[in-house]
């Protein structure tokens, strides 16, 4: 179970929080410029090292902010969660 | 086993505004009918009989008598608020529990994994969270607890409540 430190809630269990994906790189401005293989890497392939990433998590059954996590996928540890983006 | 010391009871129906929009966009629209806005997040105010509940970024809910609907109704007209700001009556989508006594805690333990201690969740505390897996609106009442859940949940929630109290 983590325990995600809502900036507005304070420490809240996962359970309360729903899972809303990577935090992708911003879209091309312009997908026809992008090579097709760089256009379904970014369309399909989360990052998923063996380290931090960044994700999306919705405080669905809190105040209902959308959040960015930084967690470490090997530890679980929670080093940054900040609203929206 | 012999339970839990508790009541549970149904709360009747309460006014209820949902208000979202920027505190001062608010405020100005708002006029005096609102009490002070909380200082604090998931906390609230009272005045007049209505209390403001802080209990999102930008989002707030007026709670009253439902005696009291329509004449809020009236002064906040919902029809004719700006962009910036959201007033919308959601009276009849909350049901409303109260589980009080000297167990209130330990029932309340068994429904939410919010930390209920008073040094944590203080006297004018408010905040959704979870229980028994559904978003769930907890304040505290006269004795314990009051609990606030989706209506369509109500009986689900009271059976859950009830089995909780053993």
């Amino acid at each position: 179970m983590l325990v995600l430190d809502c900036p507005f809630c304070g420490p809240r269990n996962e359970s309360e929080f729903a899972y809303g994906g990577p935090a992708l790189a911003p879209r091309p401005a312009d997908p026809s410029a992008v090579s097709d293989a760089d256009w379904v890497d970014w369309l399909t392939v989360p990052p998923n090292p063996m380290g931090e990433v960044e994700e999306r998590w919705w405080h669905l059954r809190g105040c209902g902010a959308w959040l960015t996590v930084r967690r470490h996928t090997v530890t679980h540890a929670v080093t940054e969660v900040r609203l929206g983006r | 086993m012999t339970g839990y010391d508790v009541a549970i009871e149904s709360l009747p129906m309460q006014a209820v505004i949902d208000l979202k929009g920027e505190a001062a966009a608010l405020a100005g629209w708002c006029g005096d009918v609102l009490p002070q806005f909380p200082a604090r997040p998931n906390s609230l105010t009272r005045a007049s009989g209505r209390a403001l509940l802080h209990i999102g970024p930008g989002h707030w809910l007026l709670c009253a008598d439902l005696a009291d609907e329509d004449s809020l109704i009236a002064a906040l007209r919902p029809d004719a608020a700006p962009p910036q700001v959201s007033v919308v009556p959601v009276s009849d989508s909350l049901a409303h529990f109260a589980v009080t006594g000297p167990d209130a805690a330990e029932v309340m333990a068994v429904a939410t994994p919010l930390d209920l201690h008073p040094t944590v969740f203080a006297e004018d505390a408010a905040s959704f969270t979870e229980a028994f897996g559904l978003r769930a609106l907890v304040r505290r009442h006269p004795g314990g607890f009051a609990l606030s859940v989706d209506r369509s949940f109500a009986p689900m929630i009271l059976q859950a409540l009830s089995l909780s109290a053993g």
